[in-house]
């Protein structure tokens, strides 16, 4: 039961980063595009904890715990960028 | 079955993120499709039953090289206020060529392996079988500090050679203000490194003590630390400085140093070059190289010769 | 299937459909403040649901611990980073939309 529930349910969590990713080509600002990387690190921390107990490998939970922990520091990046009026025009 | 779908899902995602990451239509989105890339792939090696790589991956991806790029396009913003930094690099005429010649090479070796009959190679025999006189776990660390020492002293060279000639063509002006994200005074960003960085450190020496048996080891180790470090120069916590500091280049020359004193040391008992003389000597090895390799990707992110405590320090 | 199996996979699926729900609010929201607003609140909860589900599952204490941990430095990394973005999209100056809701 659990053998096709787990990857089915790490299949579904893909499929949900996959639909996420529009957000990253509809934007319209910079930060709604990096809202997008943003739902892909919380996910895939979901994704390989799953795969932890699929897998039975354990130190795939310790890949996890190092993604949140670096989560921030994209985002600790990102708002160094100045901020722009009227929207962050940043198409080309 | 299920797990075949899974792994095709991964596959197509990593085709597709990595064609966008190159193709983009903005350098911003060309950035970001790139960290997902990192991500995705360390997915991918989790799948490839590598968690080692799985953990290199996620350590290098999500901390350095993420925060690495978006300073590069902070750069780039500033240099040119008034838009969006253009793509400068025209696309040869010979790369989609190349790209299909190499794809299929590629395939064409993932097909000859997945339909020849799988056999370890002797040298991997050899490794497995002398793996319990090492007194080593990770058959990784084993390979990568007892059968193949020399490849790894060789990497610490590299390493080191590249900040040397990255601090040959960097002249930033010190302090450098654009490594420092807008309000790093907010209480929560207080809060995130009174948590995150004792946590890096504890993960990081987890990982180094681990690496001997698990999943782990110096590389891993010095990623995480590294990490602490750019989260640390990100918040002003800690500034690029253009003056040298003696103890840092102390650590970073130590993992180097000792690879080769260890190395150098069974000569002078009649013994092999770069057989390590026991478990502790790995374990020192691997703490040198930890400090060294955090020391060196902390230096590569900031362009800078040496540290000194920040404003908001 | 035992008990333990089910608490499990009713705790699972729950998480699944919080992250589900995480982007289709990212997807179909208005403004940048909604979507961050959906994005941070349900992910977290979905991983929350995840993380215990597997807990359930796993049945030792180590598991559990590191899973615990995870959820608690997502929670931190999340909420940092919801408050760093929303700063910043204010900074540059983009506005709420003015959309009305429909139950004043």
């Amino acid at each position: 039961m659990m053998d096709i529930a787990l990857p089915a349910m790490v299949l579904f969590l893909i499929i949900n980063l996959v639909a996420g990713m529009l957000r990253v080509y509809r934007g319209p600002t910079l930060a709604d595009r990096m809202l997008a990387a943003l739902l892909f690190s919380t996910t895939t921390v979901a994704a390989l904890l799953i795969l932890a107990e699929w897998m039975a490998l354990p130190s795939l939970r310790n890949v996890a715990l190092l993604i949140v922990m670096l989560a921030s520091i994209l985002s600790l990046a990102f708002v160094g960028l100045p901020a722009r009026e009227n929207g962050e025009a940043d198409e080309p | 079955m299920i797990g075949l779908i899974l792994d095709a899902l991964i596959v197509i995602s990593l085709v597709g993120l990595a064609l966008q990451a190159i193709n983009a239509a903005s350098l911003f989105r060309a950035i970001l499709h790139f960290v997902v890339l990192g991500l995705a792939m360390s997915l991918a090696w989790a799948r490839l039953d590598a968690p080692d790589l799985a953990m290199a991956e996620a350590a290098i991806g999500a901390g350095v090289t993420g925060a690495l790029m978006m300073i590069a396009y902070r750069r780039l913003v500033e240099l040119k206020p008034e838009g969006e930094p253009a793509r400068t690099t025209q696309r040869s005429k010979l790369a989609l060529p190349i790209a299909v010649a190499s794809g299929l090479l590629v395939g064409m070796i993932g097909l000859a392996a997945s339909l020849t009959e799988h056999r370890p190679g002797l040298a991997g025999l050899a490794v497995l079988e002398t793996m319990d006189a090492t007194g080593l776990g990770n058959p990784i660390t084993g390979v990568l500090l007892i059968f193949r020492g020399f490849d790894t002293l060789l990497e610490i060279t590299v390493l080191l050679a590249a900040l040397l000639g990255a601090q040959a063509v960097t002249q930033r002006p010190d302090p450098d203000p654009s490594l420092t994200t807008q309000d790093p005074t907010t209480p929560l960003v207080g809060a995130l490194l009174a948590i995150v960085v004792p946590l890096t450190v504890l993960v990081s020496v987890h990982l180094l003590k681990a690496g001997s048996s698990d999943t782990g080891g110096a590389f891993q180790a010095g990623a995480v630390l590294a990490a602490s470090g750019v989260l640390l120069i990100l918040t002003g916590r800690v500034e690029a400085s253009d003056r040298p500091v003696v103890l840092l280049n102390l650590g970073l020359v130590a993992g180097l140093v000792s690879f080769i004193l260890l190395g150098l040391a069974p000569l002078l008992q009649g013994g092999t070059l770069l057989a390590l003389p026991g478990i502790g000597a790995i374990y020192f090895l691997e703490s040198a190289m930890t400090l060294s390799i955090a020391l060196t990707l902390v230096l590569l992110f900031a362009g800078a010769t040496g540290l000194k405590r920040g404003r908001h320090g | 299937m035992s008990l333990n199996d089910g608490i499990a996979l009713a705790l699972l699926l729950a998480g699944c459909a919080f992250y589900l729900a995480g982007t289709i609010g990212l997807l179909r929201f208005p403004d940048v403040y909604c979507r961050l607003h959906a994005l941070a609140k349900a992910d977290n909860t979905g991983l929350l649901l995840i993380c215990a589900g597997l807990a359930v599952l796993g049945q030792n204490w180590q598991t559990t611990t590191i899973l615990a941990l995870v959820w608690l430095v997502g929670l931190l990394a999340s909420t940092v980073s919801a408050h760093l973005i929303a700063r910043h999209a204010h900074r540059g100056g983009q506005k709420p939309s003015e959309t009305k809701s429909r139950h004043p």
